[in-house]
């Protein structure tokens, strides 16, 4: 705030900023925007077993948001200090003033009762999320519709949306928060602060009130001293924000009505008209047609291509051949009966390197990619570790007893022989592990 | 939000997708996002970055991408994570990594409607997304939709709800603007090699128009933020 | 509620009291050897224990949260398992018990002379042992007298007290069977000697023209609760101060 009082925005000190309310498609879908701040709630119901304690009661399940979208620090996971406040807030504003009817959604006492849940998401962040989500959720718990259900006995049938109008749900009252941000230990006040004003103030106050002036909740935090008079006078300054408020979802709600009704784009209200042209221009695009039938030949000579490169490398892309070695064991590939004998080392798959727990010698199988790993990383060379790769051809393995069976033995026995004289084009190098 | 109903909504004709409708550079926080529409599909994707990451999640070469899906009711569950990972590692293989080392990329979408052809307009808004935020990417990412009906041969591009319940077969195949080869393919049900591959060019065909539709929602957004400042 | 009248005809409630009449507060300083302060107070049922440790170095994580020029105050409010009717089955962590935290930690964020102690941390651990309603009164209270007894320099006593509205009457300093009513409650906590309100809150349903009157209730209710509190912590030091003075 400058010398001569003024907010940064050119606002007065009970000034709101531009609200617009819209809803989407879905019954229960509203959002809720105040300047750069963007709320989205969903009202969602299912049938569930009541709370032993009561009854005859529904359940309502307030949860509130702030997703990672709306600000750089808000993270994923557990919610924040900030998230807590603002689900407490919402859960105060709505649950515990009663505003919803819950005896209404008793289906069967002490068995079957709707459970309505309230998902508030915060989309943007740009300060005062207690009001834009309590002016959310509770627009859309009025925009909601819950399936009607028929008892018959112990059965409950739920009438899908075709059968039978849904219901809405019983609103008492409409709560809504205003909040008030505190500066200089109480000296000044602002109503609905935006993310700058907030990060400096003292001290916010919450008031939850309805049209008809009872107030649902009351908030003071943060460390600051008020008087008492101070308290009566942002009531009173909430009722008329309250007023105005109401007024506005009233009008939003019966904008929507009338638009589903006629079929035409659905309901919104805004409290300002737009008075500058907005950078945010929708771009449309209309699809065209696509030519099925000669994309068709195109797709089948494709598929008659693949299968041709298929026959020439079989190496790829060839079936596995599976033998049947006795009562419950097969073999598909390389894999075969297993051998403890350590000597007797049967490889499972190509691309495998296997370790002899007492020698030094690493049996690698000639493989395009291992090929590639030898000698990159000598730096990490031990001098007492003698590594060394063996070719296929030291073991005495012949290419072409790679076949149909695919069982190759290596004996040992040739390679430690091999490795007390120096073997034509050792490499050094270490295989990574 | 308004979404508005497309004329003629309720079945769109077999070889046609959906009206798309896209909104850039709407929320004042995110460096980049978009709110996106596909008939009545809607997605909202924000995108930060790059940015700081957090030690343990560090890479030393290139940024790390976090791709993070909200729905809209309800806690996110597996079939969220797989999505994100689905996603996120389609972003990866445009988004160019190495420019940013020890960075972050963070991605989020949030549902905000539900109507058919979800996993082709999340990829959608995320890649508009990445695009308002000017992260340096090799190529566009696109995705398409498409179903198989029992008795129909032809393919039905960007299915609605009503539509995808009756369907034996479901995919959503993602091309680079580039050469137009897959980036990613995801498919739920039963379908012939010859179905398959006449989906995939039928998607391919039907993609070109999307990234025309990019080019149009980029030079909406350029030619508006000049004048701004 | 059916069958149970809060407020009888000839002006007593549930328990007998007035609707003007505090419950019977009891409370002892110092119960503690090793805290800084300690302080166990009563409030008719309710019974809470306070232990304040500090200002000392700040330790572990809370390291991040330091600011370079105030204390800063870590409080930890709990309630014991065998506190409420049913088995409480989270002691600490969950959602209220957070928000409790919280507001104790703003509380007296405002009322504890923070700028004198730079860099350091002042720890508040509340634990309620029996819980019959008025929970964060007695808390609030309890960690006052914990902190005066630890010697931290306060601006004044914060005194906090509830109140309701019943049947057109403001109740003062209400139990867990009028809390658990559908009926107004306001929480409201002061410096008595400015009679500055530290915090307020309020839930449920009351009218904007009766909010004055509970208001006035409850600010009266914490100053009686001040006189109270004065006199224990006035008592405490003469206890205290007799073996000094015997040996002069």
């Amino acid at each position: 705030m400058g010398v001569n009082f003024q907010r940064l925005d050119g606002r007065g000190t009970y000034d709101y900023r531009k609200i617009t309310i819209t809803f989407g498609i879905d019954r229960g879908c509203c959002h809720v925007q105040i300047g750069d701040t963007r709320v989205m709630a969903q009202v969602s119901c299912e049938v569930t077993t009541p709370k032993q304690t009561r009854p005859n009661e529904g359940l309502l399940y307030v949860n509130a948001e702030l997703s990672p979208m709306a600000a750089p620090h808000f993270e994923a996971g557990r919610p924040s200090q900030q998230g807590v406040e603002l689900g407490r807030c919402l859960e105060r504003c709505l649950k515990e003033s009663r505003c919803i009817d819950t005896e209404s959604l008793c289906i069967m006492s002490g068995m079957k009762v709707w459970a309505i849940r309230v998902d508030v998401h915060v989309l943007n962040h740009d300060g005062n999320l207690i009001d834009a989500c309590s002016m959310a959720a509770i627009t859309a718990l009025t925009h909601f519709r819950r399936p009607d259900v028929t008892v018959s006995g112990e059965e409950v049938t739920i009438l899908s949306v075709e059968d039978q109008d849904p219901i809405a749900l019983g609103v008492h009252h409409m709560p809504i928060c205003v909040s008030f941000a505190f500066f200089h230990q109480g000296k000044y006040l602002l109503v609905d602060p935006n993310e700058m004003e907030e990060r400096v103030m003292d001290g916010k106050m919450v008031i939850g009130m309805n049209k008809h002036r009872e107030l649902v909740t009351l908030q003071l935090t943060g460390s600051m001293l008020l008087h008492k008079d101070q308290v009566l006078r942002c009531t009173q300054i909430a009722s008329t924000k309250v007023q105005e408020m109401t007024k506005l979802i009233e009008e939003a709600l019966k904008n929507d009505v009338h638009e589903r009704a006629t079929g035409g784009q659905f309901g919104s209200a805004s409290s300002q008209d737009p008075s500058h042209v907005t950078s945010h221009v929708t771009t449309e695009k209309t699809m065209e047609e696509v030519d099925t039938e000669a994309l068709r030949e195109l797709a089948r000579e494709t598929v008659l291509k693949g299968r041709e490169t298929d026959r020439e490398s079989p190496g790829m892309t060839r079936a596995p051949d599976i033998t049947l070695l006795g009562k419950q064991t097969g073999r598909i590939g390389e894999g075969g009966l297993s051998s403890w004998d350590v000597e007797d080392i049967e490889e499972s798959e190509e691309d495998d390197v296997e370790m002899i727990a007492d020698t030094n010698v690493k049996v690698v199988r000639e493989t395009s990619h291992i090929s590639k790993c030898l000698g990159i990383d000598s730096s990490e060379d031990s001098e007492e570790d003698v590594t060394e790769t063996l070719a296929a051809h030291h073991l005495g393995v012949h290419e072409s007893s790679r076949g149909a069976s695919g069982d190759t033995t290596i004996d040992l026995t040739t390679a430690l022989n091999q490795q007390k004289r120096p073997a034509p084009g050792r490499e050094r190098g270490k295989v990574k592990r | 939000m308004k979404i508005p109903l497309p004329p003629g909504n309720k079945m769109s004709s077999s070889s046609k997708s959906q009206q798309l409708k896209g909104k850039m550079h709407l929320l004042s926080q995110a460096d980049g996002s978009c709110s996106l529409s596909v008939g009545q599909t809607a997605f909202m994707a924000a995108v930060y970055g790059p940015r700081e990451v957090k030690m343990n999640k560090e890479k030393v070469d290139k940024a790390v991408i976090e791709f993070m899906y909200r729905p809209k009711v309800g806690q996110s569950g597996c079939g969220e994570r797989f999505w994100e990972t689905l996603v996120g590692n389609t972003c990866e293989t445009a988004i160019l990594c190495s420019l940013h080392p020890r960075k972050s990329v963070g991605i989020i979408v949030q549902e905000l409607q539900n109507s058919g052809s979800q996993l082709a307009c999340c990829i959608n808004a995320a890649f508009l997304a990445l695009l308002d935020a000017c992260v340096p990417v090799r190529y566009m990412v696109a995705a398409t939709c498409c179903i198989i009906t029992e008795g129909s041969t032809e393919p039905i591009l960007s299915p609605t709800a009503v539509q995808e319940e009756n369907a034996i077969a479901h995919m959503t195949f993602a091309f680079d603007s580039v050469d137009h080869n897959v980036v990613c393919s995801h498919t739920t049900g039963c379908f012939s090699e010859d179905q398959f591959q006449l989906c995939l060019e039928v998607c391919r065909k039907a993609n070109k128009q999307v990234f025309d539709f990019y080019r149009e929602a980029l030079r909406e957004r350029l030619s508006g933020s000049m004048i701004e400042c | 509620m059916a069958g149970m009248e809060l407020l009888s005809d000839e002006g007593f409630r549930i328990d007998g009291r007035r609707p003007n009449e505090l419950r019977r507060i009891q409370c002892r300083m110092g119960v503690f050897a090793q805290a800084d302060g300690s302080a166990y107070i009563e409030h008719g049922n309710t019974k809470v224990l306070a232990a304040v440790y500090g200002p000392h170095d700040i330790q572990g994580s809370k390291g991040r949260a330091a600011v370079h020029d105030i204390a800063f105050i870590n409080c930890q409010y709990s309630m014991a398992t065998f506190s409420t009717g049913e088995r409480k089955q989270r002691p600490r962590g969950d959602r209220k018990s957070q928000e409790m935290t919280h507001h104790l930690k703003q509380t007296f964020d405002g009322a504890i002379l923070t700028h004198l102690y730079p860099h350091s941390q002042i720890d508040i651990y509340v634990e309620v042992l029996q819980s019959d309603g008025g929970n964060y009164c007695a808390s609030v209270n309890a960690a006052t007298l914990a902190l005066i007894d630890a010697g931290i320099p306060m601006k004044d006593y914060v005194c906090a007290c509830s109140a309701s509205f019943i049947d057109e009457t403001p109740l003062m300093d209400i139990n867990y069977t009028e809390e658990s009513s559908a009926t107004p409650q306001l929480i409201v906590s002061i410096l008595p000697k400015s009679e500055h309100l530290v915090f307020v809150e309020m839930n449920s349903r009351l009218h904007e023209d009766q909010l004055s009157r509970v208001l006035d209730i409850a600010v009266k209710g914490c100053s009686d609760i001040y006189h109270i509190l004065d006199r224990a912590v006035k008592e405490h030091l003469m206890e205290a101060s007799i073996p000094l003075s015997s040996d002069t």
